[in-house]
């Protein structure tokens, strides 16, 4: 376990080396989870393992207030994680253009990172996900306030245990002293929105993925109109979850979109 | 003459692999949980997936990277990730431990 001082902060950093490559410079992979319970581990489980023997250099860290990293009472605006990230990215010594891989919030704060920082993306791949606009800011205002609401009694920890065993519980638990003791719930809907204009401005490789079940899927009509080069994937019988529930099925999308986005240096050395 | 312990004997795996579940619950204050072949990582020990990122660690840096537990939980389906077992992980190492080029 990697801990690292970047952007004023602690964050808990995994790194996964690029096997099975002679590739001088291979690519690197950067994985960002979703709110809530969520932490690096959805994707070190899942993806990690598969890019790095794929030859791939493989980078995931938990977003601030989530998993091993520090907890700040405040600073949970998406510019703050886009902050983080980029400070993660030079205290970690990554050179050249990384593809950012983000779920759910994770590829929200993928997007803005590539509105800041268009030069350091070579692609993204957002799953379950959309860019930060006022319709997205209001959706989360409202999930994030009922959830904050709901874990701030202690009775709602009783019925989780009873319903839903004590796993989620505890899991509930560990949100909600990120979501109840710190201006996470708030923050987040509150950052600064992206303009069209941004949104047009991105115009490194998008990969939309999508549960078909999952109410964000209409998002992938409106991210390839509005965006110079997006490609959406829905993928069947799944809601929101579709990266834990279906990794195969994502690993599969992902592997040769990293391949065609690096002009097929990822092959070059790979043994057959 | 001495005989030399396998290291890479089941019951050997189980001790290193409890020792680094004791220190992993031990941020709990769980450490004396009882971790057996059949203890579930998630019913039993109600391990977070976090928790388990910090136990591949330990298996990685014990087995001087000779485990990878990231990639054998990848293989995984999602229901066999939720039954896993304390002796499942235990008959991976021993093969990861044994097999060629193990020493």
């Amino acid at each position: 376990m990697a801990m690292i001082d970047a952007n004023g902060i602690r964050l808990h950093v995994q790194r996964m080396p690029a096997k099975n490559t002679a590739a001088e410079r291979p690519p690197t992979v950067v994985f960002i989870h979703g709110l809530g319970t969520d932490s690096l581990a959805s994707f070190y489980f899942t993806l990690a393992a598969p890019v790095s023997a794929a030859g791939m250099e493989v980078l995931a860290f938990d977003l601030r207030g989530h998993g091993r990293s520090g907890r700040p009472e405040s600073g949970y605006r998406i510019d703050d994680f886009v902050g983080d990230l980029h400070a993660m990215l030079d205290a970690m010594d990554v050179e050249g253009p990384v593809h950012l891989v983000g779920n759910s919030f994770g590829g929200t704060v993928a997007f803005s990172y590539a509105v800041a920082h268009p030069e350091r993306v070579a692609s993204i791949v957002m799953i379950e996900s959309e860019p930060a606009t006022t319709a997205w800011s209001a959706k989360l205002g409202g999930l994030l306030g009922r959830a904050a609401e709901q874990l701030r009694y202690e009775e709602a920890f009783a019925w989780i245990t009873e319903n839903q065993g004590a796993h989620t519980s505890r899991l509930a638990k560990a949100a909600s002293n990120a979501l109840c003791n710190t201006s996470m719930a708030t923050d987040i809907p509150a950052s600064r929105v992206h303009t069209a204009e941004e949104i047009e401005s991105v115009t490194c490789p998008v990969l939309a993925i999508f549960g078909s079940e999952s109410d964000l899927a209409v998002q992938a009509q409106v991210m390839e109109t509005r965006l110079e080069r997006c490609r959406s994937v829905i993928v069947g019988g799944h809601e929101h979850s579709v990266l834990v529930e279906a990794p195969k099925t994502v690993r599969d999308l992902l592997l040769p979109w990293v391949a065609e986005h690096e002009g097929g240096r990822v092959l070059e050395g790979t043994p057959a | 003459m001495t005989t030399t312990p396998d290291l890479s004997a089941p019951e050997a795996v189980l001790a290193d692999i409890s020792e680094m579940l004791r220190e992993v619950l031990g941020e709990y204050g769980l450490d004396d949980a009882v971790i057996e072949m059949d203890t579930k990582f998630h019913e039993d020990l109600e391990l977070e997936s976090i928790d388990l990122v910090a136990l591949s660690g330990q298996l990685e840096q014990h087995y001087d990277g000779r485990v990878n537990f990231a990639e054998f939980i990848a293989d995984l389906e999602l229901d066999e990730i939720i039954e896993l077992t304390v002796g499942r992980l235990v008959d991976y190492v021993v093969s990861c431990l044994t097999s060629v080029g193990g020493r």
